[in-house]
């Protein structure tokens, strides 16, 4: 058999085996699935003398607490992301499905409020949701909510899939459309007065069901046992979930296959259609469980909960993460960074006792400048050095 | 003849290893040139620095005796430099005249002067005796005839060196031909010509010198009168190869394992009937528009079919794409950019991308990586693909051959009965070509029926246990080995009225 | 082709399925309240269909070229805002007004240029990032507090021309003028090349960054001047005003028949996708509809035109499949 000819391309690969410059070191360390870790940890280093009260446990707890429910949201749209898609409607999901565990769940109703609600009488009244009160409730109306917000994404997915519209028109109409739906459930008011063991899993901690008592545990307890708390724990077995099935299994690959070409994956054989519609309603099911969590931690079920800027919170945390718009590229590790940066960067912000005028204009920028590094890292990459 | 385009000593290295190696050349004006050599000999990166995409790393050019230093490309438009790439640059949303005046459009008071511009093309299309009006969209027009848009573009803008790169690919024969005569009416019109084609006669036939290069050199510069093709490929390939095909290692067995009966396919196919033996290579041949892609794409499941029946193994063939792959049927299709890779996925998992539910352990579908890195090393061992490592390097590094190489690769991860090739050896080097032919043998040999789907009719010869001719959607007859004539075939493909022109041709 | 009569319904819904359904709205609203097809009432619909409409005109410019301006939102509060200061402070009059607020757009389309097309950011991510920015930036400047417009503004707003309200003389000229430079001019036809195939625009010469650049531009002044002729009827600017309306602004030039992958698309498909929008929204009101219930319809008659569009191009792509032989 003849050679080929050179190929210039493998050459161009082959680097020189001298010991890492410094440089090198660099580049490595700008190029690696930690760099966005690197970078947050650097900026909370910088930032710690001038604000004392960062390192202080409370407030890392607190950004704890606020990073599990956008994680598990970004985890769902870092799928979409990776078959080159976007899900515009996570927020409308949200406040859905907050909307249906609440009306299920709330022990009391009052008629002030939701009276003229259309849910009104139908599925709640003055003694609570349907489910109030029945053992095993709370795991029911979970499971409603999960239904609920599993088939709006298989909705999406379907139309995507079956009929070729394009994604982002198709979820932006189911955006305007259930969060529409989920307003005129409530007439746009929130229902309150859900049971105290829901709540739980949006603000319980372990050490607070061991040592029961609400009154003792807030003042002595001991930092570190409020960092694992429920969300904590249903986000990282989000992730630990998702990360396995996007780079373990089958499942993953043929993510990565439509994401990268989906013609040739079509007749390599990839089902195609039905990876799209998982996919979708993998998106809207991490909605949903982002759901429970904000939902819990507001103690009410709110139409609104996904609205404003919720979902470019997402998308923007996705992104700074690393993975492309354009599909094909996508890790859950580096949602993981990516969020823990978006969440910190609010945060000193916040501590900085900017309003939210700045910390919008802040965003903007680092959006922007995470989307510059990733076209330098890009250019670094196909530089073939 | 005076020298329009002198290289002096043209060197280019990328990231220290050369791709050109101190090239001196001239080229006259007004003359048919041919370029050959294998991928990765240097032609691309020639063309490129020709047409300012790259900048040599030293030495010299000159474009009649000025030294040339086009730094990007719309420097070289302007010194007269045209480019018609195998992939067009035509903007199919607009029209003919649009495309032409695009960079340029004639405005009075602001506004497209459009009298003016569909005039001018017009008087250019009838130039290049392509009788569609100059309004129509680029859309609606058949790939000769874009192609005849793109020239028309380069006449417009008065370009002195006209650089065809590989441009007969997505031809039809009558294309091909009509294309040719154009060549040689602009080579009439005192343009110079750069022709760079992987169909040596082609080259032969067309050019009035021949410019070898091998490993960034050039080994010959021969006028073609007296360079025959063997020779081409011997100065291309720096030895004689012994043979353009391997010999097959087994003969067909009895057992029909494929039989097609009665296609149907209002407007496609009609009434097509053909069997391929276990370990038969069945080649297909017909012009571009004969069905034979369109006929690949229904019996894998892509397209609807409305009448007739596909049996594999004495089971009928039905439902989609997955139920056809499970069957074992495998598809390697004409577009191998578009439909067979993922570009910037690695090698390794474009590789186990068919087989890769295999490898999935239940329940969860669990990949089982160890025996998947097994799998695909083996198979990269097996088919000779030259690679760094297959899980991190992207298909598209690779050369065109060790990319087919890897689309054909990935459905040999599985045992298949019917393997469909469409026009597997299209851009691919003397070199891979070899290989691949050797690949086909393999799969007949192993009790595998190929059906072998290409353009050119000689390598069909070559391989094939017995070749059908398809026209307009029909079967125009079927020739045993004995019995291959190039010029039957060629005759039925064509259909009676044309024949005996298009064959002189 | 020698169609049946129900391949020709079928190629009438698709290929003017816009029109269709925009003829079916009035029709179902005109025999609900059959005051909505009053010419008072159409009037009112087209000048209400002035502010998204003028912005769906520049987004078209945009989305020509395959790229998306998320931005547009915040560029019609932010622009309106600084010409809003110009009136206060500087004593400018309407019209200066007018100018400084598209000025204003033109400058922060410039921004998004600059960072599409220098920096190389895709469009999504910039226009995302600015669509905070520009917010944050005029809440900045108001303290996040309502801004009051000098009186006159309201006259100019209110204000019609041989009974035409200037509203609707704006919307209009935008498009006509929309249209000359996408259909006539050497630029809008290279807007159409650069969004058919971008690499091979800049392979033919045609000046890809300054042609992407000008769209943005072009989009972000006339999302300002959407916004001074919306704020110029209300008489203030509130911190909230142009918010999520990037969405509307798309949906409605998509529901006119843009493409989001680019080349596809023309000025009065804008047009004609925010009146329908507005159509609707009137039409809703009309005959009563719950006021929350509103935006769920809206949103399913733009995935009807959504859905329509991707049957038609399905169907483009079987009539362009290539018959080898007669049928």
């Amino acid at each position: 058999m003849t050679d080929s000819g050179p190929l210039p391309a493998t050459a161009e690969r082959e680097e020189p085996a001298l010991a890492p410059t410094v440089g090198q070191r660099a580049k490595r360390i700008f190029l690696s699935d930690y760099f966005v870790l690197y970078l947050s940890l650097a900026y909370f280093l910088v930032l710690m003398p001038f604000l004392p009260t960062l390192s202080n446990p409370a407030n890392l707890a607190n950004i704890l607490s606020n990073m599990w429910p956008l994680l598990v949201v970004a985890i769902g749209q870092t799928f979409v992301l990776t078959i080159a898609g976007i899900d515009l409607s996570q927020g409308s999901v949200v406040g859905f499905t907050s909307v249906v565990g609440a009306m299920l769940l709330a022990a009391t109703a009052s008629p002030d409020v939701l009276s003229n609600a259309p849910i009104w009488g139908l599925i709640i009244d003055e003694t609570g949701g349907p489910l109030a009160g029945v053992p095993g409730g709370i795991a029911l109306a979970i499971a409603a909510m999960i239904a609920a917000g599993g088939l709006i994404g298989a909705a999406n997915g379907l139309a995507i899939a079956h009929f070729r519209m394009p994604p982002f028109m198709v979820t932006l109409v189911t955006m305007i459309v259930i969060s529409a739906f989920a307003i005129f459930l409530t007439q746009s008011e929130n229902i309150r007065n859900l049971p105290e063991a829901y709540i739980q899993l949006g603000k319980g901690d372990i050490v607070s069901v061991y040592f029961g008592e609400q009154d003792e545990s807030r003042i002595p307890r001991r930092e570190i046992y409020s960092f694992i708390t429920y969300p904590m724990i249903i986000a990282v077995t989000v992730a630990i979930i998702a990360h396995i099935a996007l780079s373990r299994t089958v499942f993953g690959r043929q993510v990565f296959a439509i994401g990268t070409n989906r013609r040739a994956a079509e007749i390599s054989g990839v089902p195609v259609k039905r990876v799209i519609v998982l996919v979708f309603t993998i998106s809207a099911v991490c909605a949903t469980i982002g759901a429970l969590l904000y939902s819990t931690r507001l103690e009410a079920g709110r139409p609104t909960l996904g609205d404003g800027n919720f979902l470019l919170d997402v998308i923007g945390a996705t992104v700074i993460g690393g993975t492309s718009l354009f599909g094909g590229k996508g890790k859950i590790i580096w949602t993981v960074f990516g969020v823990f940066f978006f969440v910190l960067l609010s945060n000193t912000l916040n501590l900085m006792n900017l309003s939210s005028f700045h910390i919008d204009m802040v965003k903007g920028a680092v959006i922007v400048a995470a989307a510059l590094l990733d076209v330098l890292r890009t250019r670094l990459i196909r530089g073939g050095i | 003849m005076a020298v329009l385009l002198s290289f002096e000593a043209l060197r280019k290295e990328y990231f220290g290893v050369p791709a050109l190696r101190d090239l001196t050349l001239d080229i006259r004006r007004g003359e048919v040139v041919g370029v050959i050599g294998e991928n990765g000999a240097g032609k691309s990166t020639l063309m490129n620095m020709i047409g300012g995409v790259v900048a040599p790393t030293s030495g010299e050019m000159r474009w009649l005796g000025e030294p040339y230093h086009p730094r990007m490309p719309s420097d070289a438009t302007a010194r007269g430099v045209a480019f018609i790439h195998q992939e067009l640059n035509l903007f199919t949303n607009l029209t003919i005249a649009e495309n032409i005046f695009v960079d340029d459009f004639p405005a009075r008071f602001g506004m497209i002067d459009r009298a003016a511009m569909r005039q001018r093309t017009a008087e250019l299309l009838s130039q290049l005796a392509l009788e569609v009006a100059p309004d129509t969209s680029v859309d609606s027009l058949a790939p000769g005839e874009r192609q005849l848009v793109e020239i028309a573009k380069a006449l417009h803008r008065d370009a002195e060196l006209i650089i065809f790169d590989e441009p007969t690919t997505s031809l039809t024969p009558r294309e091909t031909a009509k294309l040719f005569e154009t060549i040689e009416r602009l080579r009439a019109d005192g343009k110079t010509i750069l022709f760079i084609s992987h169909i040596l006669g082609d080259v032969k036939r067309l050019s009035d010198t021949v410019v070898v290069l091998r490993d960034g050199q050039l080994v010959a510069q021969e006028p073609a009168a007296g360079f025959d093709v063997p020779d081409m490929i011997t100065a291309m390939i720096g030895r004689a190869l012994g043979g353009l095909y391997p010999d097959r290692t087994a003969a067909p067995r009895d057992e029909i394992a494929f039989s097609a009966k009665a296609l149907s396919q209002p407007g496609i196919l009609e009434d097509v009937s053909f069997d391929i033996r276990a370990g038969e290579i069945l080649g297909l041949f017909g012009l571009m528009g004969s069905g034979r892609s369109e006929m690949a794409r229904i019996i894998f499941g892509l397209d609807p079919l409305e009448e007739g029946a596909l049996t594999l193994k004495n089971q009928p063939l039905t439902g989609g794409v997955r139920d056809r792959i499970a069957r074992g049927v495998a598809f390697v299709t004409e577009d191998r950019r578009a439909e067979g890779l993922l570009m910037d996925a690695p090698i390794a998992e474009n590789l186990s991308l068919v087989s890769i539910e295999e490898f999935g352990r239940a329940p969860l579908a669990l990949l089982d990586h160890a025996r998947l890195d097994h799998r695909t090393e083996q198979l990269k061992t097996d088919m000779i693909i030259k690679a760094g490592d297959i899980k991190t390097q992207p298909a598209r590094a690779l050369s065109g051959g060790n990319q087919q190489k890897v689309v054909i690769g990935k459905w040999l991860m599985r045992h298949s009965d019917l393997f469909i090739l469409d026009e597997p050896t299209r851009g691919v080097d003397v070199g891979a070509k070899f290989e691949i032919y050797a690949l086909a043998d393999r799969l007949a040999a192993a009790g595998s029926s190929v059906l072998f789907i290409s353009s050119e009719l000689e390598e069909l010869m070559g391989m094939c246990d017995r070749i059908m001719v398809m026209n307009r959607g029909e079967v125009m007859g079927m020739f045993d080995r004995a019995d291959f004539s190039e010029r039957a075939i060629l005759a039925m493909a064509f259909g009676k009225q044309a024949a005996g022109k298009e064959v002189a041709a | 082709m020698t169609g049946s009569a129900r391949d020709r319904a079928m190629a009438l819904v698709t290929n003017h399925g816009t029109l269709l359904l925009f003829v079916l709205i009035i029709l179902v609203f005109g025999t609900q309240a059959p005051a909505f097809v009053g010419p008072e009432n159409l009037g009112n619909i087209i000048k209400q269909a002035s502010f998204i409409g003028i912005a769906a005109v520049g987004m078209v410019f945009v989305l020509l070229t395959a790229g998306i301006d998320l931005s547009v939102g915040s560029v019609m509060y932010l622009g309106p805002l600084i010409a809003g200061f110009a009136m206060r402070d500087f004593g400018v009059g309407v019209a200066g007004g007018l100018l400084v607020a598209v000025a204003a757009g033109a400058i922060m389309g410039g921004i998004n240029a600059f960072l599409i097309v220098v920096l190389k950011v895709v469009p999504f991510i910039v226009t995302l990032s600015t669509l905070f920015f520009f917010r944050g930036f005029g809440a900045f400047l108001t303290s996040s507090r309502q801004f009051d417009f000098p009186e006159e503004i309201r006259a100019f707003g209110l204000s019609s021309v041989f009974g035409v309200p200037t509203p609707i003389l704006f919307f209009a000229a935008v498009g006509v003028a929309a249209h000359i430079v996408l259909s006539r001019t050497a630029f809008g036809r290279q807007v159409y090349a650069v969004g058919n195939d971008e690499a091979a625009a800049a392979k033919a010469g045609i000046r890809v960054g300054r042609v992407k650049a000008s769209v943005y531009v072009i989009c972000s002044s006339l999302a300002a001047l959407a916004g001074f002729i919306l704020i110029a009827q209300i008489g203030r600017l509130d911190t909230g005003f142009g918010e999520g309306r990037e969405f509307d602004v798309i949906a409605a030039a998509v529901l006119g028949g843009a493409s989001l992958f680019g080349g596809i698309g023309t000025a009065f498909s804008a047009v004609i996708g925010a009146t329908m929008i507005q159509a609707v929204k009137t039409g809703l009101v009309f005959t009563g509809t719950n006021l929350y219930l509103q935006p769920m319809l809206q949103g399913l008659i733009i995935f009807a035109a959504v859905f329509l569009d991707s049957v038609r191009a399905a169907r483009l792509e079987t009539l362009r499949r290539r018959f080898i032989r007669p049928r």
